[in-house]
């Protein structure tokens, strides 16, 4: 049996914020994920790194969380947030008498509020409606989720922090009213694994309330659904917000080349209903369509929906009158020694939710390390000489772009390009090269395509995968990966994936490439009669 | 303008081009207006008349068909018999053309191998993709050219040995210099294919793989055995290298649609169709269930074109033929509705590859091709639809594509070219 001090559940922002944590202040822990890393809520989200204006009126405690996490985070994780601001915007629709009190509540949580003249706004963001009547110019900014939260755990893993993907936690083990450890299940291979612990950290979000279960217990965690849209083009410069109460379907937040619109809200009987029905997406085009009038000319990318982990104190408000506050449970209150429960919050402040989880953990072990995650960055920057020896094996245009992604792997991805014979853009749309996909592949976090394509963002563009799934799963097969499925089923799977985010809006430009993915790989590679032709 | 001919065409895939050449051959006068390429530019050439059956292998294309629903496209032009007289048609267009095409050594479908490794059920397919040598040899060679992305011989061959009657045979990994400039730039086959056309080509291509046609009796390839001469070409490697080539089938661009869709363009010009490409039709004139005339948007304005009867094959949602928006379908030109289910979540199958209204969504006809209304009852008597803009087959996972577009389209020029 492995024994560790700290076994966190949840491979999520607020898991692996933990995970890094603890293994900064010399706290050994291993970290326990069903899926792989960032699969929950981290990823299925808008990536808004709000400045906290959204909250400032109805929670501005949370909002003050919001602008001070933001402005750590904008350091710390430079590779992962993009450079831009935030506009909130008065609409024709909405109530001026809001605009007063809530430049006053930025004012009070230290958001930085500025009047934009609405013709220079316009000038600005060309696509928003002529009619606009007000615009503000707030610290908003785009996060990339994912790789925030890869460079977390390279980080973590630099400290000695463990981590096992696809393992998941079926029983949590108690003696004599002290937990004892964690019993999980291998999803891949199906073995189990026991991991005998002093602490176990529950960090499964809109899970947690069933990882509490495990134990008897109860914690007032709602799944909340939220759907979200993407396009296929950055048709605003800046995140754009209605300057109103926080309502459905009022951001828009532009990632690289496409745009996140977004969200509902939606009482979730599951946490991971992670279905987006047509029915959102067609309400959130009718809600985007006050800011952005043309909005229905845009090719929409796919929908997707991820469940938020509302606390609810027994008997209040569920949705999104609940709390985007976050909440720890000490279990020891109950009667379990050694059991914590995070939950709530947003990603913008995962790290100050592990900052305050990492006191208590350490107060229990008696460990006086300080915590250091707000001032050291996830990753070192690459040097120099390592970007001008990329520029000779990457497209010279991707080479930061490439960095970024990649963090503390790098340099062993620019060594692996050097020694190939050469190292083909395989991903056109988001700039992935054979190496950095062969890199990935072989990670031992990574089991199929699907997960190479969350890290790398293979297949996320224009094309969806029909164009570069092929190559890959052939570059792959040919490095031989070693990959529990064969290279049709990977295939299936990844496109399988692809097409669960497009039904729910399949109409116009979207149906169309649809019609060409089906002719590619069913009418002219057959991979759906493979299914049952080929042994495996 | 006002143009007038006997029968006026609209797009230019297969279901088009056979439609306007059979009326032509039965001495009508055709114009064909098309916008783009269609999608045989962009496929392998190889005609799917049927392979699967509600997802079941069928062992003989012609026997299964007698067993297809009555909306079946196949089963309302007459069935087996029908199509195999379009097949032998289209065989001896492409033979004059320069392209010979085979069937199978044995009744049923061949088992082409694709540039994935996967096998696929096809009827008729150009001679150099015939893969009927490799059940006599032990051992071939898969080849592929430096920097040609999408083709992986390590891929091909861990693929076919999955499948039984490949398991025991010997494969071996092939890779040709690339001839051709590139920079980053992805390879494809049809850039191969086209450097193959030259003399020079020719050449790198016979002494590349020289070294393996002494060693391996066949050799797999990516479709790059020329373009315009790919007959000849194929047959000159073939016999100087005293080896049996097989091209796989392969993804866009699609190198032996291309060859098929000249031998076609040929045909229609030497017939005396009237082609008029980058002309998209618009809008049709209809008056009392008869279509006078349809319009094409050009530079300079609209023109109409006046004609006797109509074949509308504009192909489905890719090329056009078809529109979507949430909760509705319709047929572009003449904005007839397909019934889509209102919630846009019913149209689709959880499995991509799943059978839905969304994989065989297209217009209802009759067993003249002319197109219903809501009551069954034809609504435009001289007009006729054909290949994909038909409704009531999932070509992607039937592999019916170009058979049903060959069949129907030409179906509806003879009837067309009889009234
Ligand atoms: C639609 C939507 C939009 C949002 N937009 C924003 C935004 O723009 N900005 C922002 O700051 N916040 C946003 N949020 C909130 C934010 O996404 C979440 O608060 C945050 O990601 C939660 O992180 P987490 O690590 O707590 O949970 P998660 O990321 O969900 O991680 C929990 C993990 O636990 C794992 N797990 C569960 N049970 C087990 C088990 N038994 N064994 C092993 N592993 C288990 C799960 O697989 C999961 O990966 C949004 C949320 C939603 C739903
Ligand atoms: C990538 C791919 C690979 C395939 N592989 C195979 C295969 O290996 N074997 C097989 O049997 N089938 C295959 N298919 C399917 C097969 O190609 C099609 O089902 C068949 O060719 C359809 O022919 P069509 O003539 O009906 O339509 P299309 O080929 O789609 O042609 C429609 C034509 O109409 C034109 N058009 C549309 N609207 C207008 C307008 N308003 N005005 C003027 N012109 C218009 C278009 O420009 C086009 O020329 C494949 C399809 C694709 C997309």
């Amino acid at each position: 049996m492995k024994h560790t001090t700290v076994v966190i559940i949840g491979g999520g922002a607020t898991g692996i914020g933990i995970l890094r944590d603890l293994s900064m202040r010399g706290v050994k822990a291993v970290l326990l994920e069903q899926g792989g890393i960032a699969s929950g809520a981290s990823s299925r989200f808008h990536g808004l790194l709000h400045s906290g204006g959204r909250y400032a009126v109805k929670d501005n405690e949370a909002a003050r969380e919001c602008i001070e996490e933001n402005m750590i985070l904008r350091r710390i994780g430079r590779e992962c947030v993009e450079e831009s601001e935030g506009f909130f915007v008065l609409s024709q629709q909405d109530d001026p008498a809001y605009e007063k009190p809530w430049v006053e509540a930025c004012a009070k949580a230290g958001i930085k509020t500025e009047p934009v003249d609405v013709k220079e706004a316009l000038r600005l963001e060309p696509n928003l409606d002529p009619g606009i009547k007000a615009v503000y110019r707030v610290p908003d900014s785009s996060v990339d989720g994912f790789r925030l939260v890869w460079h977390n755990a390279m980080s973590a893993r630099r400290y000695g922090g463990e981590m096992l993907t696809h393992h998941e936690v079926f029983a949590i083990d108690q003696e004599g009213g002290k937990v004892k450890g964690v019993r999980a299940r291998n999803l891949v291979t199906g073995e189990e694994v026991c991991i005998s612990c002093d602490v176990v950290v529950n960090a499964a979000g809109s899970w947690a309330a069933k990882v509490v279960e495990l134990v008897g217990l109860e914690v007032g965690v709602q799944p909340d659904r939220g759907t979200l849209v993407a396009f296929n083009h950055r048709f605003t410069s800046r995140v754009i917000n209605r300057l109103h109460m926080s309502s459905d379907g009022d951001i828009f937040v532009p990632h690289g080349s496409i745009t996140i619109l977004g969200t509902t809200s939606f009482h979730a009987d599951r946490p991971d209903a992670h279905e987006a029905p047509t029915e959102d997406v067609l309400k959130l085009l009718d809600i985007g369509e006050v800011l952005i009038p043309n909005l229905r000319s845009y090719r929409i990318l796919r929908a997707f929906a991820g469940t938020r982990p509302l606390y609810v104190a027994k008997g209040s408000a569920a949705g999104r009158a609940a709390s985007r506050g976050f909440h720890i449970s000490d279990h020891s209150e109950e009667g379990l020694d050694g059991m914590f429960s995070i939950f709530g919050g947003k990603f913008t402040t995962y790290r100050l939710m592990a900052e305050k989880l990492c006191d208590l953990v350490c107060e229990k072990l008696g460990v006086h390390a300080e915590c250091r995650t707000a001032v050291e960055p996830l990753i070192a920057d690459p040097s120099p000489a390592m970007m001008e020896k990329a520029a000779k094996y990457f497209p010279v245009h991707s080479v930061p772009l490439v960095a970024n992604r990649l963090g503390d792997a790098f340099p062993i991805v620019v060594e692996k390009a050097a020694a190939m014979k050469s190292n083909p853009l395989l991903c056109e749309c988001e700039m992935v090269t054979r190496a950095e996909i062969e890199y990935v592949a072989s990670d031992p976090s990574s089991h199929s395509m699907t997960d190479v394509r969350l890290r790398t963002r293979l297949g996320m563009g224009t094309c969806q995968g029909t164009y570069c799934s092929l190559r890959t799963i052939g570059a792959l097969t040919e490095c031989r990966v070693p990959f529990p499925l064969s290279p049709a089923d990977n295939l299936r799977d990844f496109l399988q994936e692809r097409w669960k985010g497009l039904r729910p809006a399949l109409w116009g430009l979207q149906a169309r490439e649809m019609e060409l993915g089906r002719a590619v790989y069913a009418a002219t590679l057959n991979i759906d009669g493979a299914r049952d032709e080929q042994k495996n | 303008m006002n143009r007038k001919t006997d029968i006026v065409v609209v797009g230019s895939g297969l279901a088009g081009m056979s439609a306007a050449l059979t009326a032509a051959q039965s001495g009508k006068k055709v114009t064909l207006l098309t916008h783009g390429a269609g999608t045989l530019a962009i496929s392998s050439g190889c005609i799917d008349v049927l392979g699967y059956l509600n997802g079941v292998r069928v062992a003989d294309p012609f026997e299964s068909m007698a067993t297809l629903p009555a909306e079946h496209p196949y089963s309302l032009i007459g069935g087996a018999e029908t199509v195999r007289e379009a097949i032998d048609w289209l065989k001896s267009v492409c033979r004059k053309g320069g392209i010979d095409m085979a069937h199978a050594a044995e009744e049923g479908n061949h088992t082409l191998i694709t540039v994935m490794g996967t096998l696929k059920p096809s009827y008729l397919c150009p001679d150099s993709f015939n893969p009927d040598c490799l059940k006599d040899v032990h051992r071939a060679a898969v080849v592929t050219v430096e920097n040609m992305k999408d083709v992986h011989p390590g891929l091909i061959i861990d693929q076919l040995h999955r499948y039984a009657e490949l398991s025991d045979k010997e494969f071996m990994e092939a890779v040709l210099p690339c001839p051709i400039e590139h920079a980053h730039r992805n390879i494809t086959p049809l850039d191969i294919a086209r450097h193959v056309e030259t003399p020079e080509g020719m050449k790198w291509l016979e002494k590349s793989l020289m070294p393996y046609a002494k060693l391996y009796p066949v050799l797999l390839l990516p479709p790059i055995c020329g373009m315009k001469h790919s007959q000849q070409i194929w047959n000159q490697l073939c016999s100087a290298l005293k080896v049996k080539i097989i091209e796989m089938v392969s993804i866009p661009p699609g190198v032996a649609g291309l060859r098929m869709r000249d031998v076609l363009k040929k045909a229609l010009n030497a017939a005396g169709v009237y082609m008029v490409e980058s002309a998209e039709v618009v809008r049709a004139e209809v008056e009392e269930g008869r279509c006078k005339t349809v319009h094409t948007l050009t530079a300079s304005g609209e023109d109409a074109w006046e004609a006797d009867s109509f074949i509308i094959a504009t192909g489905g949602l890719l090329s056009g033929g078809i529109s979507t928006a949430p909760g509705k379908a319709w047929e572009s030109i003449f904005q007839l509705s397909l019934d889509a289910p209102a919630d846009t979540e019913a149209w689709s199958s959880p499995d991509i590859f799943g059978s839905s209204f969304f994989a065989s969504m297209g217009v209802k006809v009759n067993h003249e091709l002319k197109p219903l209304n809501g009551e069954g009852n034809v609504c435009l008597d001289n007009v006729r639809f054909a290949g994909r803009v038909l409704g009531g087959y999932d070509f992607a996972a039937e592999k019916s594509g170009n058979g049903v577009a060959l069949a129907t389209g030409r179906y509806a020029g003879m009837l067309a070219g009889k009234e």
